[in-house]
């Protein structure tokens, strides 16, 4: 299945977000950034990504979660990839595999990344997602 | 009566003048003390008053009988050893005087030696019947005392914070304290009643296998669980065996339960910190190898100025993340209490106009104006100068950091009682109101669209209220969010008891 390649990347350290903003127009994708939760929300009913990066901890140390349920329940959100990163699944043994099944259908997020996540593997899963949605 | 320090006392009891004279001083030779009676009616008297080591009756007298005074006295004074004195005994009195307890009857006339040898043999069943008496008396007490122990240690077990639970070999309850129904999840239990059945499960698999036991061993062992009927509720529960008097075999189990919720609920803070710890310290660690891993890739096009951008970006993360790394080390002294404190005078005007000073350079950017008023009254306290100015310089960075282009910060110093009051009004962006209960603690920062673009470490006002804490000093705020914030510090102008 054909895809545009249009990302939204959601997080609030600036820094971040802009290395991987350059990272995926080199590899040819449009992006869009936000910095907060609503934002990034905002930004995902304009900009219609294929695919949207969340970082979990914003505002709260919940806000990707919160974000990814109100993406993955939009119509436009429904058949695109939300992946949430964060750099405390490690520390506290957070692992998507691991929450209970109400909380997987709740979140509805595709995966849980551990940080710093390579462009590669993000890209990977994209193409994954769009290949099985036509398949 | 008899003591080691006095002479034994002895009762005389006789009609006869030259008898009672002559044996009342071959006694006072031998270093006795005597009391004599001439007649029956007072040696009744004498004799029930007064508790005699050993009384002497003449059985035939004129007004009362000795078989009568002896009687009396008994009655009274069952510990005085009776004689009867007599020159014709019949049977049927001998009878009847021992039946009353008199201890023999010295037969008259006697010499010296058989009257001594008498008393002596008197005195000596005295001592006897008066240890046994302090034997008894002792006994009495003892047992008394044990009652007491026993029913002030069921006192304090029943006050104990922890459950008790006492169970012999053959699971049957012996005895329990009211926590251990708390704590075990038990309603009533009564004495004898089989209860393993009913502990929780996590107990009873313990319980049953140290009984079933053949040998004794010293081996507790412990299990912490959730109560099932409360699930908020974390308790800890050690079983230990009890021996038997030869130490071979199992008599019983002591199950003690404590309740460790509190303890739960700090080794759950203590995480979620170290988790927090964690993630802040690896945010700029992140950044600085996401742009160095760019600068290094050679697929990257960038531009001059995006290599000195990310460069000098990357500097300005691994200088937060130093100064987060201080500022933790700084809390941590501050809690363990080994901060090097040097207590001197501060002159607190001058010291908070250095500081407006320090900081017109970072206020110019946003055209911030920074006024300081204080009266003409001296300001001084007692502290150590670097914490003091720290605090002052915290604040006042927040108060520009914090504050809308073109704002104000209004410094001012106060007196009140023994207090300076130090007050730092900005023109800010504010708290909400869910923010403000967060403000002290570690690593909170107001996160929302003003706030995006300033960096701090989250540690500054934790610090703050930490050393304004040492000096028993206190801090307040007030804030509306979107116009500002004021904060005031209270500080002691004398250190006390540090």
């Amino acid at each position: 299945m054909n895809y545009e390649k249009k990302i939204l990347l959601v997080d609030d350290d600036i820094d971040i977000l802009e290395q991987n903003k350059i990272l995926f127009e080199a590899e040819g994708y449009t992006v869009e950034t936000a910095e907060t939760s609503n934002d990034g929300y905002e930004k995902f009913l304009t900009f219609k990504p294929a695919c949207a990066v969340i970082d979990l901890m914003m505002e709260e140390y919940d806000s990707g979660f919160v974000l990814a349920h109100k993406l993955k329940r939009h119509p436009l959100g429904k058949k695109m990839p939300v992946y949430i990163v964060t750099a405390v699944a490690n520390q506290t043994g957070l692992q998507f595999e691991s929450m209970t099944p109400e909380e997987q259908e709740w979140i509805n997020a595709d995966d849980i990344l551990n940080k710093p996540v390579e462009i590669e593997e993000i890209l990977s899963r994209i193409s994954d997602f769009y290949e099985n949605q036509s398949g | 009566m008899e003591d080691s320090d006095h002479p034994a006392r002895i009762l005389l009891v006789d009609d006869e003048d030259y008898l009672r004279n002559g044996v009342k001083r071959i006694l006072q030779i031998e270093g006795f003390e005597v009391e004599t009676a001439e007649n029956g009616a007072e040696g009744i008297k004498k004799g029930t008053e007064f508790d005699f080591d050993v009384a002497l009756l003449d059985l035939k007298m004129p007004d009362i009988s000795g078989i009568e005074v002896l009687r009396m006295i008994r009655q009274a004074r069952p510990n005085t050893i009776c004689f009867m004195a007599t020159a014709y005994a019949s049977y049927e009195t001998a009878v009847e005087a021992t039946k009353l307890g008199a201890e023999g009857y010295i037969l008259k006339p006697f010499t010296p030696d058989e009257l001594i040898h008498n008393i002596e043999k008197g005195l000596q069943k005295r001592r006897l019947i008066l240890e046994a008496e302090r034997l008894k008396a002792d006994r009495e007490a003892r047992l008394l005392e044990l009652a007491f122990e026993r029913s002030r240690l069921n006192t304090i077990i029943n006050l104990l914070a922890d459950g008790v639970l006492v169970i012999n070999q053959f699971g049957e309850m012996v005895y329990y304290n009211p926590a251990a129904l708390r704590y075990l999840d038990l309603d009533v239990i009564l004495l004898a009643e089989e209860i393993l059945e009913i502990l929780p499960p996590e107990v009873k698999e313990i319980a049953q296998r140290m009984i079933s036991k053949e040998k004794f061993e010293v081996m507790g062992e412990s299990v912490q669980f959730k109560l099932s009927s409360n699930p908020d509720m974390f308790v800890e529960v050690t079983c230990s065996p009890i021996p038997d008097h030869d130490r071979k075999k199992i008599a019983g189990i002591v199950i003690v339960a404590k309740n460790i919720t509190q303890f739960k609920e700090i080794e759950q803070l203590k995480s979620q910190f170290v988790s927090m710890v964690s993630h802040e310290l690896k945010a700029p660690v992140a950044a600085t190898i996401g742009f160095l891993d760019i600068l290094l890739n050679p697929k990257m096009k960038l531009t001059d100025h995006q290599r000195s951008d990310f460069l000098n970006r990357s500097t300005a993360r691994l200088r937060s993340l130093l100064t987060m790394v201080n500022d933790l080390l700084d809390i941590s002294r501050i809690e363990l209490n080994t901060v090097k404190r040097e207590i001197v005078k501060i002159d607190l005007a001058s010291l908070v106009q250095e500081t407006v000073e320090m900081m017109q350079f970072e206020a110019a950017k946003k055209n911030i104006t920074i006024k300081f008023s204080a009266g003409e009254i001296p300001f001084t306290i007692e502290a150590d100068r670097l914490e003091i100015e720290r605090v002052i310089t915290n604040l006042m960075s927040n108060a520009v950091k914090y504050n809308k282009t073109d704002g104000e910060v209004l410094v001012s110093l106060k007196k009140k009682g023994a207090y300076i009051i130090l007050e730092i009004k900005d023109t800010g962006i504010g708290l909400k109101p869910e923010e403000k209960n967060r403000l002290f603690s570690e690593f909170f920062r107001a996160k929302n669209e003003f706030t995006k673009s300033i960096h701090g470490t989250g540690l500054g006002l934790s610090i703050v209220k930490k050393t304004i804490d040492y000096y028993s000093g206190k801090i307040e705020s007030e804030s509306e969010y979107g116009k500002g914030t004021t904060f005031r510090v209270f500080l002691p102008e004398k250190i006390l008891n540090k």
